[in-house]
């Protein structure tokens, strides 16, 4: 198979939107409470990501 | 108590059966919740599981085998299996080898490992639909 490169943002963005989607279809019934767990649960992987990020930032060098 | 499909039909829950379903969602990632009627979820499981296997291998990510030195590698090899029967297509996709010398490879080892321990929580919500107790 072709081999895939992805910068760290990207990885971070494929991983949260597959796991969040999955999340939202298991944890919830209705299809607009799916959306909004989904949507929250994107946001908060991307959040705590990026803060993470920055915060080892200082050390990576 | 929000019931299954299959209690909503008037279907008396059987642990045998509910052993049988997990069981099932865990060798194919979606078919326990198929086997309950959640299409949706069965589909949204069975995709999502994929892409992370077929995103993992393509990163170049560690599929563990049986047998690992450490501590991590064995506990890699419990997550990678998780995958069920998609471990294989992991391994099949692979041809080239792992490469975590590159971010790109780390960061596949992470997506593997995660659609296992992602499948195996969706084959134990599989497990408890059909019992009836959440779904």
């Amino acid at each position: 198979m072709i081999p895939l490169h992805f910068s760290h943002l990207q990885a971070l963005l494929l991983f949260a939107l597959l796991i969040s989607l999955a999340f939202g279809t298991l944890g919830r019934r209705k299809p607009i409470e799916r959306v909004k767990y989904a949507a929250w649960s994107f946001a908060m992987f991307l959040l705590v990501g990026i803060t993470l990020g920055w915060l080892m930032f200082p050390f990576s060098r | 108590m929000i019931s299954s499909p299959q209690q909503e039909a008037g279907e008396t829950p059987s642990p045998a059966r509910a052993v049988a379903v997990a069981l099932a969602g865990w060798l194919v990632p979606g078919l326990g919740h198929a086997l309950l009627k959640m299409w949706g979820r069965a589909m949204a499981i069975f995709l999502t599981v994929g892409c992370l296997v077929y995103l993992g291998a393509g990163m170049r990510g560690n599929v563990f085998v049986p047998g690992g030195e450490d501590a991590f590698s064995r506990l890699g090899y419990l997550a990678d299996l998780g995958t069920g029967s998609f471990y294989f297509v992991a391994r099949a996709l692979e041809v080239s080898g792992a490469d975590v010398s590159h971010a790109d490879g780390d960061y596949g080892t992470r997506f593997l490992a995660t659609a296992g321990v992602l499948n195996l929580l969706a084959a134990l919500h599989a497990y408890e639909a059909a019992r009836g107790r959440k779904a």
